[in-house]
């Protein structure tokens, strides 16, 4: 196996393993939302500002969710498709090796069609491999993006815990833990873009 | 690649093997090849290493196109590794390989050839107007296991039956059997599980009237010598591991 190969295999593999890393932190945030929920409905008119707020934490966990759940459909498609391009790769040297041993055999010039037929299907598959990677980029692209608002959303909601009398320190610790959370989400899947990058379609 | 010509009649019979590039640590096996005037059968084409030496030495006697058939004798890897090579290689090819391996033979891919399951019984595979016999060797040494029968050209393709593990110059033909006994003994021994099998393939064999006995490993057998490797084998008791 050439170290392209195995780089690559480690490329698709870590998708997955960061991206249920990323489940996880998107189910906590989703069971934050529910704890600010209770909070804020105990809390009454003085966390007026925080309830629309958890609604809006609540979707944001629920679409992130679903969006690794697709990507990790994805990751499947692409880690077939790179055993295939691997097993393509292989067939396809030895196709060339066999021709170059048959050099001065009478049926020789017959190998040319497998190996021609080999090469092409060895090039379907990296293009259709760089294709795929640039359709996940886009999706982690739409998981950082999510990110990003739960962060902007902590902010707010740390504003708006400041004027919940009592319950401020237990709705800024909501707001804590979905900042901490939008974080990790964020680290990991930047991880994820980065290991792909260099397989992008350029 | 060495190749020899062991039939040359309506069709041809030709011995691969004693492969002077292959890696010294996997075992050296025989292909045989039946080539009739449009096609050509492949036995036992081997493991996934010997792929391109192998394709290249049929080349000297067929075009690829004509490559339309291969025979596995049983599942295991020196046998058939090289499927997923053959199957990306050839455009409508069938494999006859014995049916209860066929969903472990898969495994090595077999997308664009065409699995022809042999039931346990045997059957036949005919190549143009050669008929081929394919005759049962269960249990020798696996479970699922068949052995090829030329009556024309009078081969017994034997697969691991009359096996011996043999160095590369070593000549493709027995010439002194009793010096060659002990190159086998251990092999069948620990390889062949059941005497009653042993027992029931040499009464089946006994019947049919072979000039040369070809194994997948070694040594072919040419006129007295089968006789004498049956004799030998019926004495011998096997499946000793237990
Ligand atoms: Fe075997
Ligand atoms: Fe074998």
């Amino acid at each position: 196996m050439t170290n392209q190969t195995k780089s690559q295999f480690i490329a698709v593999a870590s998708i997955t393993s960061e991206l249920s890393a990323v489940m996880v932190v998107a189910k906590e945030i989703s069971l934050a939302a529910a704890n600010a929920k209770a909070i804020a409905f105990r809390a009454g008119d003085k966390a007026k500002g925080f309830q629309p707020i958890t609604d809006f934490i609540n979707e944001l966990a629920k679409e992130t969710i679903e969006l690794v759940t697709n990507i990790n459909i994805y990751a499947l498609v692409l880690y077939r498709l790179t055993v295939d391009e691997f097993q393509k790769t292989a067939a396809y040297n030895k196709f060339e090796l066999a021709a170059k041993m048959a050099e001065g055999a009478v049926y020789a010039k017959s190998m040319q069609e497998p190996v021609d037929h080999a090469r092409l299907s060895m090039q379907d598959c990296q293009r259709q491999f760089k294709r795929d990677v640039s359709q996940l980029l886009g999706q982690l692209e739409a998981v950082m993006h999510h990110a990003r608002a739960a962060r902007v959303i902590a902010a707010n909601s740390r504003i708006e815990a400041s004027q919940a009398g009592e319950y401020l320190q237990s709705l800024q610790a909501v707001a804590e833990s979905v900042d901490k959370a939008a974080h990790t989400i964020h680290d990991n899947v930047q991880r994820c873009r980065i290991a792909l990058s260099i397989y992008r379609n350029s | 690649m060495k190749m020899t010509k062991i039939y040359e009649g309506s069709h041809q019979w030709i011995m691969f093997g004693r492969d002077e590039g292959k890696p010294g640590n996997i075992v050296d096996t025989n292909q045989y090849v039946v080539r009739t005037a449009n096609r050509c059968l492949l036995l036992d084409p081997g493991g996934a290493e010997l792929f391109a030496p192998m394709m290249a030495a049929v080349l000297h006697h067929a075009p690829v196109d004509q490559i339309t058939d291969l025979f596995a004798s049983h599942q295991d890897p020196d046998v058939i590794s090289s499927l997923g090579l053959w199957d990306q290689a050839l455009t409508n090819a069938k494999l006859h390989a014995p049916a209860i391996w066929e969903g472990f033979l898969r495994h090595y891919s077999c997308e664009s050839i065409e699995y022809v399951p042999i039931p346990d019984n045997g059957g036949t595979i005919k190549l143009e107007s050669v008929e081929l016999q394919i005759i049962p060797a269960h249990y020798l040494h696996s479970s699922g296991n068949f052995h090829v029968y030329d009556p024309q050209a009078k081969i017994l393709m034997s697969g691991d039956v009359g096996a011996a593990i043999e160095g590369p110059d070593s000549p493709v033909f027995v010439d002194n059997f009793a010096a060659h006994v002990e190159k086998m003994r251990y092999w069948h021994q620990r390889w062949m599980p059941s005497n009653q099998a042993k027992r029931v393939w040499i009464e089946r064999v006994r019947n049919l009237d072979i000039d040369i006995l070809a194994p997948q490993h070694g040594r072919m057998f040419k006129g007295d010598d089968v006789k004498r490797f049956l004799d030998w084998f019926d004495a011998l008791q096997v499946g000793i591991a237990v």
